[in-house]
């Protein structure tokens, strides 16, 4: 279903021909996803290919194209730095809004502590910029090569120092936002003309409308700008990088610690989230390691840091004592990074840490204290450059559960997340790391007080049978926490793109107020239909 | 009138009176009854009989005096619903450090019963007595701790709303899978997450509204916990610039809890009992100071407090000002002991001339100056005096931004005064906007001042009004609609 060429040529006409494409070779580029051979036909690799693909250079632009698409009833969907199957078309007839010359850094008031951006900067270059003004900003657990718009305005937003530097939802202040009606509403501040720093109102907040504890995933209208709040960086105007790929290591001053914290069992982990909360120490606390595995990941981090070596010798690296040691000490553990806004300041923070693991017969892993392991860890961690590591193992990974709660809640799960995975690895249908292989925040917003775990499953993205299997194993875990009375964790998001609408409609009526009143505020702002079930609607009966 | 069933129901003259102005200049008008529900079933009641009846509803949470005239009905025929009577503290929680409470329940009540816990509420700057946390909270009043601030409108967190069409909605992680708090509290959860359900953020649709689309019924607050050790520090200055650029680096670097700046005729205000107190205090005072708490709250709070007193007089030092203890003869245990309370019974701000007018809006710090000069020309201008001119700055939001509030005090027993400090309020309001600041929570005359410059959100506005109050019956005539 090729568009109209009238519809082309108007589209044409505000991109100019340069910035939009309906080559079939380009297009599947576009739908070409990760995670879409778990919801697509015959494992297709494939979302559904986009009618076009546009690359708007302005929000005026934007906000052209769509008035366009509701002339002529064309579905949009935006994307910007793309790392979701969910950001493609989920159905024909759909064209795709590129946001990559979109770009720019607009503002970093120093001062005020925020900066104004376009779709496509992502963390990386954000984060390097404010540092050399003593700023930083939150890197989800995504990655520095994401979007941070798209983590302050149409997914989540958690990270490793969100419980410092808080969660991306808490850090937007204003938003620009192209909404499907083709009207341009501008949240906070700025919709009054007095800059950026004021999230809400002038009286009730419209910025509620912008998102809710998830954004609308391209499901209703494009973001062209926001403004997010930054947190103090006590450190230097860069990185200093030592080492060679692909383990670098930055050495960073003496205000600056990074600790892996291992516990005897998982009641003293979770107190001492607890601990942390009430202390305020921290400034990125994060289970990461042992999204590895906590039977694989201990070795594959050693092996990580001797470049002679591939993952091809894993198996040698894991019959080690030295790493048979570092697996066990590590077992159950998260890691924990201070940085002291001064010399004072950090070695206050070591003392209460010190009584919290006295407290909680904790303790840290010696292997992470030596200097070169934890110039590894704080380059990883603060930056997070490395998320290519996710597909490490087999190329193919999802991470299932992450529902998002206080630490006694995310403990009552824990064991169910593992005992869900057990089977599928053992019989070496997802790979066999360890049945823990789940990493989250230990404090999902500001200050803390919720945290989450994920639990990922690494299958092989070219065997069919592992990726049945890694399907099978989400609905699995689906139903193993209806037993459990646990709420879906991600897997039943991911499952749900490739669900039919009548199998979407009976999951949505569960929660039949949230989808009704989405509903209604679809209805009112989306009178075309452009917008896709990534925000999805109960259907009126 | 029946579906109200059994709630107390008042039409005594006296007492419709008393609903039907308050100590703004806006129009009194008399209500025609008012309602006291129990709980969220009389509130649902009473809204679905509105709709039918095409009634007004006024929501008050608070008790007097009312000071925005967003309590006083906007149209006749209106019933207030008075809320004060749901005042259960419903569950405290120290380990995840959140309390549930009814909209009645006063900051004057929550603070002991938290403090029993081990716990306390970052809180407005000394609320009388009767001013509901909910309703506080919800109007986005700014709180004394900026690095508590982690939102603009923490410490608020979970709410269940009755909208104006009288559907109800639980919000944030209280509006999930788990449909009642009893299962949510067994199953560890604290009503600790803010955003959702789903993709909207409810709980901001309802906040700043001035009532006027959902009714809140309960709503979960983020607790501090109670400080150990918990010392007042002044940064003393002669003008603002300067001091503004202390205040800046101390914010950035998150040092300090509670830290607000007063200029000499707000902090006399605060600490006198009466007009003289705070005439002869006023004079003493440096024109400008910081307040900062510095607290230690669990582990080694000694040595937490010490640190962080060593830190701020290092940084201080450097802009050439001093950290110190007391000032003009004010301790800072005495500054402490006040605002970290209510205020007496008679509100702080009636104290000087038994009158007030407040003006308050956002900005950012660096911007407060030119607005300082804005309002002195203007009330020279109108001879009013300058030196009775309170202003109070609170950092929110982790200094990201700042409210500033200036405070009129008069006599309204004087018409030329009081006529003075009306106009004064509406030719300073005009020419703040005009100058770039942004006033967010938009009551009275500045509702129409600042809708017409924000065409974009006076529509959206119209339209969320439209689907979760369509009869237009919560609080009509306040806002744009
Ligand atoms: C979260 C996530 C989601 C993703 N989603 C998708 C998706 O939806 N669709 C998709 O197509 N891809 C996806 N990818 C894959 C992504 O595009 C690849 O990671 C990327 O293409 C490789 O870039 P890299 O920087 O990781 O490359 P590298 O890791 O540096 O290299 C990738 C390969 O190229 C080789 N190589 C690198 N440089 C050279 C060179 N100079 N000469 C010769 N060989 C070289 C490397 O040895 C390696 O085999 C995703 C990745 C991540 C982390
Ligand atoms: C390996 C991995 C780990 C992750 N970990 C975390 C985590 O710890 N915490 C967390 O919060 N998130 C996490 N995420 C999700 C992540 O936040 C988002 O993927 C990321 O923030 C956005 O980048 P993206 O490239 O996915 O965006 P995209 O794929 O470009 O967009 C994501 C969604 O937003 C829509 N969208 C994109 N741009 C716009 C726009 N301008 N206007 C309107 N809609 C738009 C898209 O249609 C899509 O539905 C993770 C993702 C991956 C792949």
């Amino acid at each position: 279903m090729a568009l109209s060429r009238d519809a082309y040529r108007a589209l044409e006409d505000i991109v100019g021909p340069g910035y939009i494409s309906e080559d079939p070779a380009v297009m599947d580029s576009y739908a070409y996803q990760w995670l879409a051979e778990t919801v697509r036909p015959n494992q297709s690799k494939f979302m559904p290919r986009p009618e076009a693909a546009l690359l708007p250079g302005s929000t005026k632009e934007v906000q052209a194209i769509v008035r366009t698409c509701n002339k002529y009833k064309i579905k949009v969907k935006p994307y910007s730095t793309g790392w979701y199957f969910y950001g493609a078309p989920l159905t024909e007839g759909v064209i795709q809004l590129d946001m990559r010359r979109m770009d720019r850094i607009l503002e970093i008031d120093e001062k005020n502590m925020f900066a104004v951006i376009e779709p496509y900067a992502i963390a990386g270059v954000l984060q390097a910029e404010v540092m050399k003004r003593g700023l930083n900003c939150t890197v989800t657990g995504a990655g520095a090569s994401c979007s941070t718009l798209v983590g302050a305005t149409c997914y989540h937003g958690s990270g490793g120092t969100s419980i410092y530097t808080g969660e991306l939802r808490e850090n937007l202040l204003g938003a620009e936002w192209v909404m499907p009606n083709g009207e341009i509403l501008r949240t906070g501040s700025i919709g009054s003309g007095c800059g950026w720093f004021c999230a809400e109102g002038p009286g009730p907040s419209m910025r509620g409308i912008v998102r809710g504890a998830l954004g609308a995933r391209g499901g209703l209208g494009v973001y062209t700008k926001c403004a997010v709040k930054l947190s103090p960086w006590p450190g230097p105007v860069e990185f200093p990088v030592e080492g060679t790929a692909p383990a670098y290591r930055s050495p960073l001053p003496g205000n600056f610690r990074a600790y892996t914290l291992a516990f005897k069992d998982w009641d003293s982990l979770f107190e001492a989230y607890y601990r942390l909360y009430d202390n305020e120490i921290g400034y990125y606390a994060h289970r990461q390691w042992t999204m590895l595995g906590a039977d694989l990941g201990p070795a594959f981090w050693m092996l990580y840091q001797d470049p002679t070596k591939s993952l091809d010798d894993i198996e040698e690296f894991v019959q080690k004592q030295e790493v048979k040691e570092f697996t066990e000490e590590m077992r159950r553990s998260f890691q924990l990074v201070l940085v002291g806004m001064s010399q004072r300041d950090i070695e206050y923070q070591d003392k209460v840490l010190e009584r919290i693991l006295e407290e909680t017969g904790g303790w840290k892993v010696k292997k992470w204290l030596e200097p070169e392991m934890e110039q590894f860890a704080l380059l990883y961690l603060l930056r997070l450059g490395k998320k290519n590591l996710n597909f490490v193992y087999t190329g193919g990974w999802v991470g299932n559960f992450m529902q998002v709660g206080t630490p006694d809640f995310v403990k009552k799960y824990r064991p169910l997340a593992e005992d869900a995975t057990r089977e599928y690895q053992e019989k070496g249908l997802l790979v066999d790391c360890g049945s823990d292989s789940m990493m989250g925040c230990v404090g999902s917003i500001s200050g803390g007080g919720n945290c989450g775990l994920e639990q990922f499953g690494f299958y092989d993205v070219a065997d069919k049978v592992s990726t049945a299997a890694a399907v099978e194993w989400m609905k699995h875990c689906i139903q193993e926490e209806a037993m459990h009375n646990i709420p879906p964790g991600k897997e039943g998001m991911y499952l749900a793109v490739g669900k039919t609408h009548e199998e979407l409609q009976q999951d949505l009526a569960k929660q039949p107020a949230t989808h009704t009143w989405q509903r209604k505020i679809k209805q009112a702002l989306d009178p075309n239909d452009l917008g896709d079930r990534m925000y999805p609607t109960l259907d009126e009966r | 009138m029946e579906m109200i069933g059994k709630q107390k129901i008042i039409k005594e003259h006296k007492i419709l009176d008393s609903y039907s102005h308050d100590n703004s200049f806006t129009l009194p008008m008399q209500p025609r009854l008012v309602v006291q529900p129990r709980n969220a079933d009389d509130v649902q009641k009473i809204v679905t009989w509105a709709n039918r009846t095409k009634t007004p509803l006024v929501p008050v949470s608070s008790g007097e005096p009312h000071f925005h005239g967003d309590t006083v009905p906007s149209v006749p025929e209106a019933v207030i619903i008075d809320l004060r009577r749901m005042d259960k503290i419903i569950r405290i929680d120290r380990r995840n450090r959140m309390v549930l409470i009814e909209p009645g329940v006063t900051y004057a009540q929550l603070q002991p019963a938290l403090a029993e816990e081990g716990l306390r509420l970052s809180t407005p700057l000394l609320p009388r007595q009767s001013k509901s946390v909910i309703a506080s909270l919800l109007e986005r009043e700014p709180t004394l701790v900026p690095k508590y601030n982690h939102t603009l409108l923490e410490p608020l967190r979970c709410l269940e709303i009755v909208w104006g069409n009288g559907e109800i909605l639980r919000t944030g992680d209280a509006g999930g899978y788990y449909p009642t708090l009893e299962q949510q509290w067994e199953m560890g959860l604290a009503q600790v997450f803010s955003g959702g359900p789903g993709q909207v953020d409810y709980y901001r649709l309802v906040s700043g509204a001035q009532g006027s689309i959902g009714i809140v019924t309960w709503a979960s607050v983020k607790c501090e916990v109670l400080p150990k050790v918990h010392r007042f520090f002044f940064i003393p200055a002669d003008n603002l610039k300067g001091l503004v650029e202390c205040a800046y680096r101390l914010l950035k670097v998150r040092l300090g809890d509670e830290f607000l700046v007063l200029n000499s005729a707000s902090l006399a205000a605060i600490l006198s009992r009466d007009a003289d107190g705070i005439q002869a205090l006023k004079n003493k005072l440096p024109p400008w100071v910081i307040i900062m708490g510095i607290a230690g709250r669990d582990l080694f709070p000694e040595e937490k407090v010490d640190f962080q007193e060593k830190d701020t007089r290092d940084i201080v030092h450097q802009f050439g000002l001093e950290l110190l203890p007391a000032v003009s003869g004010i301790g800072g245990g005495q500054v402490m002991s006040t605002i970290l309370n209510p205020s007496p019974v008679t509100y702080w701000k009636l104290t000087y001339k038994g009158a007030c007018q407040d003006i308050f809006f956002m900005s950012t710090l660096d911007k407060i100056s030119e607005f300082v000069n804005t309002v002195f020309a203007a009330a020279n201008a109108l001879r009013y005096p300058v030196s009775d001119i309170g202003i109070y700055l609170q950092p929110q939001h982790q200094g990201t931004a700042c409210h500033c509030e200036f405070n009129l005090p008069y006599n309204s027993g004087n018409k030329i005064e009081s006529d003075h400090v009306r106009e004064l309020l509406d030719t300073c309001s005009e020419a703040l906007i005009e100058q770039g600041a942004y006033f967010s929570r938009p009551y009275g005359i500045w509702a129409d001042m600042v809708y017409n410059r924000d065409a974009g959100n006076k529509e959206m506005i119209k339209t969320i009004k439209g689907i979760f109050d369509p009869n237009n019956i919560l609080n009509p005539g306040k806002l744009c609609f």
